[in-house]
């Protein structure tokens, strides 16, 4: 049975209200960094950026130590996801400021320098091939100034 | 050596040949076998026959369809058509956190939506209205942006797939 073998008729009510309220009149527009997260990462790392346990690493903990140095900043860019999308430069260097800004568990200091284009495309032009060796190398190498982060010195999250 | 089955039948033969004529007996067997054709119309399997739904003015189509907008780039059972709906995974299956999303023209209001077709996962396939269509649908080395692969991987209930949702994320322009 199709529908309604499982939605029984108050259950297929609720979906069709559900559904039209969500279309009732159209959402306000997605700001075009947040579409290009949406549309670019999303998928793997989910909306807040958790990731999912045990398969796909969690932005919230490293973002910010990794964007405070250099090393750490071409990784964000040299990572297959970023570095292979078909962003441009600039909107990728944009896309990595909005995630910094709004994804990170961790306050940002002040710090923080936005990346630019001229610098993404610094980076992107040489592939990363260790990407999982590099990342616990950075991540260690942060220690000392954030702190240890939860998940990813037990391995709970990669 | 008396088999116990064939002492307790023989016991309900005799009996019920004591007590029941076969007028009886065939009268109501008929009744048996004439009430167990009246069971598909009962009202449980009516909703198989119901018309395509039309949607609504500003979310147009039937869901259960392959042509419905939102489904523009959909690969997989629609769980529309499984017990659950657009944008909900039927009983016994759990949506995969991570999957892909696209976007997909709503013709009613001309906006592109931010669609994100999650999958269904923890029972085997559903098998009703498999839909194939690939708008802006990458090659598996591009995953992020590919139709094509099992998104229960990431699923905490295991790699069964069973259906595919399109929930409505964002707008993007």
């Amino acid at each position: 049975m199709r529908r309604g073998g499982c939605c029984g008729v108050g259950f297929a009510l609720v979906c069709a209200c559900t559904t039209t309220e969500l279309l009732a009149q159209p959402p306000a527009l997605t700001p075009p960094t947040q579409a290009n997260y949406m549309l670019n990462c999303m998928g793997c790392h989910v909306a807040d950026g958790s990731g999912a346990a045990g398969k796909v690493p969690s932005l919230r903990d490293t973002l910010v130590p990794l964007a405070m140095s250099p090393a750490g900043r071409r990784f964000l860019v040299q990572v297959p996801g970023a570095s292979q999308s078909s962003l441009s430069d600039l909107e990728l260097a944009q896309l990595l400021d909005w995630m910094v800004r709004n994804l990170s568990a961790r306050a940002v200091p002040p710090d923080f320098v936005d990346f630019t284009a001229a610098e993404v495309a610094r980076y992107r032009r040489y592939p990363l091939v260790d990407v999982r060796g590099t990342r616990a190398r950075l991540l260690a190498a942060t220690w000392e100034r954030f702190g240890t982060m939860s998940g990813t010195a037990s391995g709970a999250r990669r | 050596m008396h088999n116990p089955i064939d002492d307790l039948v023989e016991r309900l033969a005799r009996g019920m040949a004591r007590r029941v004529s076969r007028r009886h007996f065939i009268g109501g067997f008929g009744a048996l076998l004439f009430g167990a054709g009246a069971v598909p119309l009962l009202p449980v399997a009516r909703g198989e026959s119901r018309p395509p739904a039309q949607g609504t003015a500003t979310d147009p189509g039937d869901p259960r369809t392959c042509e419905y907008w939102r489904h523009c780039a959909i690969d997989g059972f629609l769980c529309s058509c499984c017990g659950g709906s657009v944008h909900s995974c039927p009983p016994g299956t759990e949506a995969s956190a991570v999957t892909w999303l696209g976007t997909c023209h709503n013709p009613a209001d001309g906006h592109d939506y931010i669609v994100s077709y999650n999958d269904c996962c923890g029972k085997s396939e559903c098998g009703r209205c498999l839909c194939n269509r690939n708008e802006d649908d990458k090659p598996l080395y591009v995953p992020g942006k590919s139709n094509d692969y099992n998104w229960c991987a990431g699923s905490q209930v295991g790699i069964a797939y069973h259906c595919s949702t399109a929930r409505i994320a964002g707008l993007a322009k």
